[in-house]
């Protein structure tokens, strides 16, 4: 795939805190119209990844080219089309949300009527007036994104944009996400400590552990990863487990009499209820039992990558 | 860019104490010189016939500089106590704007407060004096010298306390550095030359007030160089 393809595209990218690595040799891919989950635990090098993407820290080694071009050589023109919201949101409390916007558009000189479309995309218009110190956190979430916004981006990175909200908060945020690359063309880098958030909103996903990158694909590629197991229910679970297993059929006896087979293909459990059957085995229950995001996911972090 | 990052922080200035500070400072000085020469203008007048201004204007200047350190201290702090307070220079540093040109316009915006709070105390001055019943003989040489020279001398303490205030979210050093600052420059007058502190009570006898402005001001932009060069380097958590 050709470099300028990308939208976001990191070489190598490494961040020591003396002599403790905090983002080892990240290769971070993300294409135009995507909506790329950044996934990790706590402390797993997400927000320093996205700090170097935004230019805030200089990375140690490695490359960041965004829009195909180099970050170290182009930032101002790089970030005049990015909107960023890192890690919580970034506010003057004695000011309201117009004039927190407007501390940001006269730098960014966009016009004035900007402020008024980002507060009605972020549901702030009625309360636009009040001091933001007064505004609950999910507020000033949205007025975060609000603020990111403001620049019309073509990329919007938003680190932990959900933290601390209410199930909601929380629900708003994410159908505001999920609108925008629909709607304006925004590309999104949305970072989470939480699996089944970015399994709602994004469609690719990358999962970081340790400052390592351990998987980069689409989320159907993730899903794919998880792998089906067949749960049975018979009325001699020993003998059964033993006719499978002679069979060539792996079989595990669980507790409460349940069997347990592994990755079969259907051609193999059509065998197996054939062969019990036959053995006069009463068949009770056949269930699928399919790994959830979440169990691939902690076999992925605990393991350190497949 | 400059003009338009001015424009941001100067935004920033609404709804704060920072605007009142500078004009409840100088307001201060003169007012407790307006009680000094209130309590004792018999004994004064008399004692300092003849050069009445000129009195004022030392005593003025007396208190005026602690006053401007000080003030600068807490301005400083304050703005940059806003941007610490909810992480604020991460917002800021991420948008297209050079480092060095937030820097600076956090220095114009102290320098133009400083500056506006000597103005207010020039004001003040003409009018105890006028109040006082001083005549029409201002010394004007005295009065624009007492008035701006303070501000243009202290540039090497602005710039410095701009930078500890920046650069570090707690602000009890910067503060603590300031006020020991301020009281230090009560007694600066016997201090060597080379002091920074000395430079802004414009003490004719050792060192021309040519020398200590061209002193406090070259060393105010050298530590301000010196300043943004490390802003620039710096990691943002």
């Amino acid at each position: 795939m050709n470099m300028s393809d990308f939208i976001v595209q990191t070489k190598q990218l490494t961040k020591t805190y003396k002599g403790k690595i905090a983002v080892d040799q990240v290769n971070l891919q993300i294409q135009k119209g995507q909506i790329y989950g950044f996934l990790g635990s706590n402390g797993a090098g997400k927000t320093t990844t996205i700090r170097m993407l935004l230019g805030l820290i200089q990375p140690t080694d490695g490359e960041v080219h965004i829009f195909g071009k180099n970050l170290k050589k182009d930032k101002l023109s790089i970030l005049r089309k990015i909107g960023s919201l890192v890690e919580y949101p970034s506010y003057y409390g004695h000011l309201n949300a117009i004039e927190n916007l407007e501390t940001i558009r006269r730098i960014i000189d966009v016009p004035k009527s900007r402020i008024d479309e980002v507060l009605s995309i972020v549901q702030l218009t009625a309360d636009a007036k009040r001091p933001v110190k007064g505004y609950s956190l999910g507020m000033k979430q949205r007025l975060g994104i609000a603020a990111a916004l403001l620049g019309s981006p073509e990329l919007l990175v938003l680190d932990e944009p959900t933290n601390g909200l209410d199930p909601s908060g929380i629900l708003e945020i994410r159908e505001l996400i999920k609108s925008l690359p629909q709607q304006y063309g925004i590309t999104v880098l949305v970072s989470s400590h939480l699996l089944s958030e970015v399994e709602q909103m994004a469609t690719n996903v990358g999962i970081i552990q340790h400052g390592r990158m351990l998987f980069q694909d689409s989320i159907e590629t993730l899903v794919q990863q998880a792998k089906q197991h067949i749960m049975l229910s018979v009325s001699e679970p020993e003998r059964a487990a033993a006719t499978l297993n002679a069979a060539g059929i792996r079989t595990n006896l669980e507790s409460e009499g349940l069997l347990h087979c592994s990755y079969v293909p259907d051609t193999k459990i059509a065998s197996a209820v054939h062969l019990l059957v036959h053995d006069g085995h009463d068949i009770y229950r056949i269930t699928e039992k399919r790994e959830s995001l979440e169990d691939i996911f902690l076999a992925m972090t605990r393991e350190g990558g497949f | 860019m400059l003009t338009r990052a001015f424009a941001s922080d100067w935004l920033k200035l609404r709804h704060t104490w920072i605007v009142a500070l500078v004009i409840f400072g100088p307001a201060g000085v003169i007012g407790l010189q307006a009680v000094n020469w209130g309590l004792r203008y018999d004994y004064l007048t008399d004692r300092y016939a003849g050069m009445l201004w000129e009195t004022l204007l030392k005593d003025v200047h007396f208190l005026s500089v602690p006053a401007l350190l000080l003030g600068i201290t807490l301005v400083a702090s304050m703005l940059a106590g806003m941007e610490h307070q909810h992480g604020s220079w991460k917002q800021t540093l991420a948008l297209p704007i050079r480092r060095r040109t937030v820097y600076m316009s956090k220095w114009l915006v102290c320098q133009t407060l400083m500056l506006l709070a000597c103005i207010l105390l020039m004001t003040g001055m003409l009018l105890l004096g006028y109040l006082l019943g001083f005549g029409g003989n201002i010394p004007w040489d005295s009065l624009l010298a007492r008035s701006f020279y303070p501000w243009l001398t202290a540039g090497p303490i602005l710039a410095l306390q701009l930078w500890l205030s920046i650069s570090t979210a707690n602000q009890t050093i910067p503060l603590s550095i300031g006020i020991v600052l301020s009281i230090m420059s009560l007694s600066a007058a016997g201090m060597p030359d080379w002091m920074p502190l000395k430079w802004p009570l414009l003490m004719k006898d050792s060192i021309s007030t040519e020398l200590s402005i061209a002193l406090g001001v070259s060393t105010g932009l050298l530590v301000l160089l010196f300043s943004i060069i490390h802003f620039t380097r710096k990691d943002v958590s």
